[in-house]
């Protein structure tokens, strides 16, 4: 009985009755789906960032292409013009969706290979490839050459192995299929020859690369080696390899379409659904921003509904001489509980719902992480704090007047 | 700034307390009903009115001459007037808020004419949410139940105000206006619901009450009275 009549429980039964039980629930359930909308829209726009950028849902291979010059009839018989000039190499690597470019070297000089063994005999002219070491994804301790090194770690197109294995070695009775650990062990007798010279080297296979398809000696080497056997006029430049962010940029296909530029096509295929995506991206994002709006509106709605609904009381409340201090700590501390509650409720919907999305994406190959993101997170303390200072200047405008 | 400014004001109204406060009415004349007042003799419309600490003033009033508004603009809930109401040579219109509050948890009290209780409250939580509206209650629960019995509304307390009849209203919105500490007591028609007997009952509380904390009285009416002994007499 004494705690009832207490000025705290008093004030509340008072503010309580005069808002109507009904009001306050309809109120605070329409302010909770604000919240919602609003975390939402953020939450989703993470996801899709997600999904679209984040580094699970790429393969290792699709951040790097090899782009070359397509050889077209006038081209062809001048192997200037399919070489990229300085200039459009300067202009690929201003481009935003370039974050790295690497010019791959050719050899200037005559390649033979074969083999020392009697088991697998034989023998090709081949050519030889050089790229900076950061493009390559084989990683051998043996992959490097100095002068004077008879050893040559060599790097073959994955592919290369497999057209053997699943080609050459079946349609061939007397030549037997090769794993890639079998392929490292065998040494490979390789010829350079040029400029009236020749050298023999000890080729070895130190492993096999899928992003680059190319037969890749180190650039030490090629570097040697060009200046050596090569012949007079410098080494032209027919493929350059640019790692970028996001192979299915539209802006890099149409880059490479303007100039009839050649990449991977499989990798940029993606581009035409990219940019269907990025438009529905676009819409989802307009609609959170209007949910956005809206949420705001709603909850500000809210809180002076709930004060303006008790308006007579507090204004009898000042007549008797409550101290304004007093009611405005009481009333804001009738307000922010129940916001709190709100805000943790939704963003335990949203952390369950996020976890569900996050388990059926994952059965069809997307990853998003099965947590809210960071961004999420700071939303609910941005909206947090606008609901603190929506109620507290809405709470002092009522006491004012 | 602001808080050292009301730290100061409540200061200067903790120093002034022991000194009891006089209400001045400087030339007051209320908006709406400017031309009626204007129109006709009053003691205290437009006039320069100093209520002195202690005294117990009756201010008569026909029907329709201002005597709520009167009450109104004593307790500065009414502002559409000319002139100034000085509470201890202060004008009351400069008064911080909180520093008001503090004013009316002890140095004035009221009776409104419309009573203005809390109707989802009960009798007992209207009395106690001003008896507890100072940090420091000024009589303890048990007086509530005693005044209720002295008046015979000790049977409503835990009635919804709203339910109650005018009568039994009146009485509490009475024992309310005497939970807290006053200089003046300011009452608008106190006993316009009470028979003979129930008047004098509380006619005979409110003056021991008064009398108890020094008090000064301002009640206005339409007739005379002998409720009290009045040492001024005010037409409005």
């Amino acid at each position: 009985m004494a705690k009832t009549l207490e000025l705290r429980s008093l004030l509340q039964k008072l503010i309580r009755a005069g808002i109507g039980k009904f009001r306050f629930l309809m109120a605070t359930v329409g302010m909770g789906v604000a919240v919602l909308f609003i975390l939402l829209a953020v939450q989703t726009f993470m996801n899709f960032n997600e999904l679209l950028h984040g580094s699970n849902n790429e393969n290792e291979t699709a951040d790097f292409l090899v782009i070359n010059k397509q050889i077209t009839g006038a081209r062809q018989g001048k192997k200037e013009l399919s070489a990229f000039s300085k200039a459009e190499i300067d202009s690929l690597q201003q481009q935003a969706f370039v974050q790295k470019l690497g010019l791959l070297t050719a050899s200037n000089f005559g390649v033979n290979v074969s083999s020392y063994s009697d088991a697998i005999p034989f023998y090709s002219d081949a050519y030889f490839e050089s790229v900076p070491d950061e493009f390559i994804d084989v990683q051998s301790e043996s992959w490097k050459w100095e002068p004077g090194q008879k050893d040559l770690p060599v790097i073959i197109p994955t592919f290369f192995i497999d057209l053997y294995n699943t080609g050459m070695a079946m349609s061939q009775q007397n030549l037997p299929q090769l794993s890639l650990e079998a392929l490292m062990v065998i040494p490979l007798k390789v010829k350079v020859h040029g400029n009236g010279g020749e050298a023999e080297m000890v080729g070895h296979i130190v492993g096999s690369s899928d992003r680059l398809n190319s037969i890749l000696i180190p650039e030490s080497f090629m570097q040697w080696a060009n200046k050596t056997y090569g012949y007079a006029r410098a080494p032209l430049n027919s493929r350059v390899v640019i790692k970028t962010n996001d192979p299915s940029d539209p802006k890099l296909v149409k880059y490479l379409e303007d100039r009839s530029w050649k990449t991977n096509t499989d990798k940029t295929r993606f581009s035409r659904i990219r940019v269907i995506v990025n438009w529905i991206v676009g819409i989802v994002g307009g609609i959170g921003l209007v949910m956005l709006l809206f949420g705001m509106l709603v909850f500000s709605l809210f809180i002076q509904l709930t004060i303006a609904s008790s308006r007579n009381d507090i204004e009898l409340l000042k007549t008797l001489g409550i101290s304004p201090d007093l009611l405005r700590q009481f009333l804001m501390r009738q307000f922010m509980p129940v916001n709190g509650i709100v805000l943790v409720v939704v963003l335990a919907v949203l952390s369950a719902l996020q976890w569900i999305l996050h388990k059926v994406l994952a059965t069809q190959q997307m990853f998003i992480s099965p947590w809210l993101s960071p961004a999420t997170i700071a939303a609910t303390v941005l909206v947090l704090l606008f609901i603190w200072l929506t109620n507290r200047s809405t709470v002092k405008r009522y006491l004012k007047n | 700034m602001l808080l050292v400014f009301t730290v100061a004001m409540r200061f200067y109204f903790n120093i002034a307390i022991k000194f009891f406060m006089t209400i001045t009415l400087s030339h007051i004349v209320p908006l709406p009903i400017a031309e009626k007042v204007l129109s006709r003799h009053s003691d205290v419309w437009n006039q320069e009115v100093n209520l002195q600490p202690g005294e117990w003033i009756k201010v008569k009033a026909p029907s329709g001459t201002g005597k709520t508004t009167l009450v109104h603009v004593l307790w500065q809930i009414r502002k559409d007037y000319k002139g100034q109401v000085l509470y201890a040579s202060k004008p009351a219109q400069d008064i911080l808020p909180e520093a008001m509050a503090q004013i009316r948890q002890e140095k004035l009290s009221v009776v409104f004419q419309d009573l203005r209780l809390f109707g989802q409250l009960t009798a007992l939580e209207n009395i106690e949410l001003k008896r507890r509206m100072s940090p420091t209650p000024y009589y303890p629960a048990e007086k509530v139940q005693a005044m209720a019995e002295h008046l015979g509304v000790a049977h409503v307390l835990h009635q919804q105000a709203a339910t109650c009849s005018y009568g039994e209203q009146q009485r509490i919105a009475i024992i309310r206006a005497l939970m807290q500490p006053f200089e003046w007591l300011i009452m608008d028609e106190p006993f316009s619901h009470l028979d003979i007997a129930n008047t004098a009952k509380a006619a005979a509380l409110i003056a021991e009450e008064c009398k108890k904390r020094n008090a000064g009285l301002l009640i206005t009416d339409l007739d005379e009275d002998t409720h009290f002994p009045y040492t001024r007499y005010l037409n409005l």
